[in-house]
Formats: structure tokens, C-alpha cells, sequence
């Protein structure tokens, strides 16, 4: 589950989960959503992802930045993600998706980066929240 | 936030106003700006601008301000080249983001009849970049050279002129540029969008001379009034977007290493003259080459449009390509001595006396060419605002307009735009921004720079 935030100039994501790893799926799919409108998208290519830091939120932005770079270069949008293991270094996991096509997707706006700013990841009552803003 | 009036132009946030603020910041901006600038956090950034490491003189923000990631839009940051830090974040994730003005010899009468095949023209031999990759395929020993060459790399292969150098900040070549230094992820977003545009805030404009303020300077460029112009805006793609963020990623690592303390983790930063520091700056430089680059194939695909449309005699000379955000070593004159400093630009253009600064407004509305001033050289490290800087966040512009009818009111007005997306219309409207004509009233009553002359659109392409 995640929602869109407000910010001047650009945009955050605001991502719940029963889990951690739950939170980390919806901010991912929250992501997706400012890039394209995702409905369309099937799960036919699948990626690895590995996103190393020095803590959670240096893993969790550089997992996020991983979906802007597959974007950038392959032009795939994902659509399921999933997770295999979450270290003190990494965050290992795989997402699958499908390649945009200009003629039959709508393209919203271009990512630039995920960044560290006003970003948040910590447990709530009934799970996890992660809260990151995007410059686009 | 209670600031200290110092004039109707100057506002300061002293020193004192929270703890680890290094020296003042001075915010340029009428109270009518003040008001707008107040509903983010954009002043309590400008607050943490004056936290950064080796900072001198004061921490500086234009009349555009608004709220970024650590740095604010519109900041500036003027660091001791011995003792102080470089902050990717101070730059920004669009490394030399800039703006680059066409001049011609054609003016609206000749080219209002055939404006919709124009826009039609451009908007087809000028990729957004975005689900359709650059229209060059180039190698990776032909992209190592560019980064390290700039626009040069461009005139060698036919796409330009010497004298498109000759009207380049730096010649379109930042010194001390590394293409290893920039990585294979860097590389391989950035080189299939060679040559396009960008989404968001970027755009190419098809502009006329609506008001000359100073003929003298006007002449000196062949401006009058009529006189079509064409005002391009974009950076260094995804390139420049991987470089921030490799090294925003590496600085954050490193400053435990140096016992470096920030307020915004997005702020990372490493002192000038540590390998990472240095190795930051080699990449930015090369960035900042792709950038200038990018302009220049973005030129020479607007002059080929020109032509096709409008006839072989058309000419579109270059007036002056400005970077809005980059970091720069210059000599500056603080508190009486000349000093060696890296000056953080950060959404702001480099407004040094006699040299043109293009103050782009938001869409359908007006942009100015203005002159940099003395004054800026003694206040604002030579510096002025680079936009209208934006008032409504994307979501709230959205609300309440479709793409269609914001493509009809300008149509009305005599603008015709194609955009890739409906989000490049309704985000980018032009209520979205501040008013222009209140940003440049600041910048020319404050002595940085000195109008010239408004532009105003007839013709957008966005991404």
C-alpha cells in the first residue's frame, strides 16, 4: 500500500507493509506509479537486484535507484518484486516486468534519482513505513 | 522564521538562528516573493546552506528559491578551495543543467504562417528521450571523448560551428574532466539519450524579442523587437543522474572517514582535495562536457528544422549557453582578499558583468536576457536566479485542469505546444511557478543583473 506525497518540486512515496520487506514492495511499486501508469504491465523479463549500503536507508534507496536505472537503460517497468534476502550489507531480491512501449504505455514523468532527503523507514503499530522523495 | 530586513531586495538569516550555521545567509527576494517562499522549507534550507564545511563569505539564495533535497533550488555556496567540501548535493542530480539561446534572422511576421509545421518539425527531430532513445548511435570511445572534450567533440563531427564555442560558458569544456572517473551505469543510462530533451521541467521554446530594455546590448547580440529567438533548456540526462547519485552514495560513506557532519544525509560531502572529493569533480566536469553537448546536438537539430521549414537562408546563431547547476573554482574578492573558492551553483546562473543570463518564465509566459552586473561580483560570488521557480507542487498543478484545455488557453494566445505526455502540460502550467516578471524586478533592482530584453513564446516542445 502506498500513497504519493506533496513536495514543491517534486514527489515522495509513502509505503506501508505488514513487514519491512512488504513496505520496501509497495515503495517500489509506489515508484513505478510516478514513472508510468502501471496497469498494463505484464511480469515477462525478470532483473536481479542487489543494492548494498552502509545501513537501511543507503540499501533502501540504492534497491529504489535500481528501478530507475532498469528504467533508464532497458526501458522495463516492474511490476512484481520480490525480495530473497536482507543483510547488514544488502538487499538481494529479483523484480519482473515488462519493456515500455511508447505506442501502448502512457509515460508520466521521468526519475531522475531517489533521494535521502526527509526519508524515513521505521515500524508502526501494525508493520513497517518508508517514506522517500524522488527528484524528477 | 523571523529574518532581519536589510533592504527591499536583501533579507538575512543570521548566524545565530540555529546551531552549527557557520556564517550568515542572505536571501534576495521582495516581501511579495517572501510570502511564497515562506510555504516550504526552501528558507530553512538556505539555513543548512550555511552548515557546509569551509564555507566563505555568506550562504546566498536567489528570488527563485524553492525546496530541494538538502541544498534548496536557488542556493549558492561559496567553499575555501583548501580547507573546504565538495557537496554533489550542492549541485545537484542534474549536473549543468542549463540554458542555451539561438538568435536568428528571421522575425515573427516571416514565421508565424508556417509556425505549426515548425513546432510539428522540432517536436519530431527532438526526442524527449523516453521510450525512444537519441537519434545518434554513438560508440563508447566516441562518448569517452565527448565527456572529455564537451561540444568540440560535436563541431568535429559536422554539428556545429567554432563560433557555437566561442559563446559557451568555459567553451563548453569544464577543466579537469574524466571519463573514468564517470561509471559503466553512468554511461550506459546516458548515451542512448544523447541528442534529447528530458521530461519535467525541460523544454525548447520558439520565442520573439516582445521588449528591448537596453539597445545598446540588445544590438550587440542582433536582438530587436520581432526578432525570433529559441530558448533551450535541458542537462546532462541520465549521465549526470547517476554520476549524483554514485557519488552522493560514496561522499556519505566517506565523511565518517573524515568526521564530517551535514544536516541532510542528501548534503554528503568530502573535503576538495580527498580522492573522493576529487574524483567527484572529475566526473561532475565530464557531466557537465555531456551536458553542453547535449545542447549543442539539441542546436544543431533546431537549425536543421529551421531550415527545412523556413528555407536554407535561415541562420540560427548562438548568443550564449549558461549551467544552472554546477560547482566551479573561481577567484573571488572576500572580505577585502582574493580567494580561491568552489562555488556551489545550485539552480542558479553564473551572472559574471557582461555576460548574458537567461531567466527562462514558467510555460506560456515571458523569459528575460539580462547582462550580470558589478554587483554581483562583490555580493553573490557573481550569481543570479536561473527561473520562476515553482510555487505548486506537481500534484496540486495537476488538479482541476486537463492537458487538452491548458493546450487550448495557449493556442488562444497564439503558443502552440506538443508535449509527449499530458503531465509535461498540467505540472508544468504556468501557475505551477512564481511570477517572472517579480523574479527579474529582484534581480535587476538588487544590481546582479540588468535586463536586456523580454522574450515571449510562440512555439513549446516538452517532454
Amino acid at each position: 500500500m502506498f500513497e504519493l506525497l506533496e513536495h514543491t518540486s517534486d514527489i515522495g512515496v509513502l509505503a506501508r507493509g505488514a513487514t519491512r520487506e512488504e513496505a520496501l514492495v509497495a515503495a517500489s511499486k509506489g515508484l513505478v506509479s510516478i514513472l508510468v501508469d502501471p496497469a498494463p504491465f505484464r511480469p515477462l523479463e525478470e532483473r536481479h537486484f542487489k543494492a548494498r549500503g552502509s545501513d537501511e536507508v543507503a540499501q533502501i534507496v540504492n534497491w529504489l535507484n535500481e528501478i530507475v536505472f532498469f528504467f533508464d537503460t532497458d526501458g522495463l517497468v516492474f511490476v512484481d518484486f520480490q525480495i530473497d534476502a536482507w543483510t547488514a550489507t544488502e538487499i538481494v531480491g529479483r523484480a519482473r516486468g515488462e519493456r515500455f512501449d511508447i505506442d501502448r504505455h502512457e509515460f508520466r514523468t521521468g526519475v531522475k534519482a531517489v533521494t535521502y532527503h526527509q526519508f524515513e523507514s521505521h515500524s508502526i503499530p501494525d508493520g513497517w513505513e518508508i517514506r522517500v522523495f524522488v527528484d524528477v | 522564521m523571523q529574518l532581519e530586513k536589510i533592504d527591499d531586495y536583501r533579507w538575512l538569516i543570521p548566524r545565530t538562528y540555529k546551531a552549527g550555521m557557520l556564517t550568515d545567509t542572505v536571501i534576495f527576494a521582495s516581501e511579495l516573493l517572501l510570502e511564497a517562499i515562506r510555504r516550504d522549507q526552501s528558507l530553512e534550507q538556505a539555513a543548512n546552506v550555511a552548515m557546509l564545511p569551509g564555507i566563505v563569505g555568506r550562504a546566498l539564495a536567489m528570488p527563485d528559491i524553492h525546496q530541494g533535497y538538502g541544498f534548496p533550488i536557488g542556493g549558492v555556496a561559496a567553499v575555501d578551495e583548501q580547507h573546504g567540501v565538495v557537496s554533489p548535493g550542492g549541485v545537484g542530480f542534474d549536473i549543468n543543467c542549463g540554458v542555451r539561446l539561438l538568435s536568428s534572422n528571421v522575425t515573427l511576421k516571416e514565421v508565424k504562417p508556417k509556425l505549426r509545421d515548425l513546432v510539428h518539425q522540432l517536436f519530431r527531430d527532438i526526442p524527449s528521450g523516453t521510450g525512444q532513445s537519441g537519434r545518434l548511435n554513438i560508440s563508447d570511445s566516441d562518448l569517452n571523448q565527448l565527456l572529455e572534450k564537451g561540444p568540440r567533440w560535436a563541431i568535429e563531427h559536422d554539428m556545429g560551428s567554432e563560433a557555437d564555442l566561442d559563446h559557451t560558458e568555459e567553451r563548453g569544456c569544464l577543466a579537469g574532466a574524466d571519463a573514468y572517473a564517470v561509471s559503466a551505469r553512468a554511461k550506459q543510462r546516458g548515451k542512448p539519450q544523447l541528442g534529447t530533451l528530458g521530461s519535467g521541467n525541460h523544454f525548447l521554446e520558439v520565442q520573439y524579442v516582445d521588449e528591448v530594455f537596453d539597445e545598446k546590448t540588445a544590438g550587440q547580440y542582433n536582438l530587436s523587437k520581432d526578432r525570433i529567438v529559441v530558448l533551450i533548456h535541458t542537462g546532462s540526462r541520465g549521465l549526470g543522474h547517476q554520476v549524483c547519485t554514485d557519488y552522493v552514495s560514496q561522499l556519505d560513506e566517506a565523511m565518517r572517514r573524515y568526521d564530517l557532519h551535514v544536516p541532510d544525509r542528501q548534503l554528503a560531502c568530502a573535503p576538495i582535495h580527498s580522492p573522493e572529493g576529487q574524483r567527484y569533480l572529475h566526473a561532475m566536469a565530464a557531466s557537465a562536457n555531456f551536458a553542453w553537448t547535449n545542447r549543442q546536438l539539441i542546436a544543431h537539430a533546431t537549425r536543421g528544422a529551421f531550415k527545412r521549414i523556413l528555407g536554407d537562408s535561415v541562420n540560427l546563431p548562438l548568443i550564449y549557453d549558461v549551467a544552472h547547476n554546477i560547482a566551479k573554482l573561481e577567484t573571488h574578492t572576500i572580505d577585502g582578499s582574493k580567494k580561491r573558492v568552489l562555488v556551489h551553483r545550485k539552480g542558479a546562473t553564473r551572472a559574471f558583468p557582461n555576460q548574458p543570463v537567461f531567466i527562462p518564465g514558467s510555460m506560456g509566459t515571458a523569459s528575460y536576457f539580462l547582462l550580470g552586473q558589478e554587483t554581483a561580483m562583490r555580493e553573490t560570488f557573481g550569481t543570479a536566479c536561473h527561473g520562476a521557480g515553482r510555487v505548486l507542487s506537481r500534484s496540486a498543478a495537476k488538479k482541476g485542469v486537463t492537458a487538452k484545455e491548458i493546450q487550448k488557453e495557449l493556442e488562444s494566445r497564439g503558443i502552440i505546444v506538443e508535449s509527449l505526455t499530458r503531465e509535461g502540460l498540467t505540472e508544468e502550467k504556468p501557475e505551477a511557478y512564481k511570477d517572472i516578471e517579480a523574479v527579474v524586478d529582484v534581480v535587476h533592482n538588487a544590481g546582479l543583473a540588468s535586463r536586456v530584453a523580454r522574450l515571449r513564446p510562440i512555439g513549446v516542445i516538452k517532454g
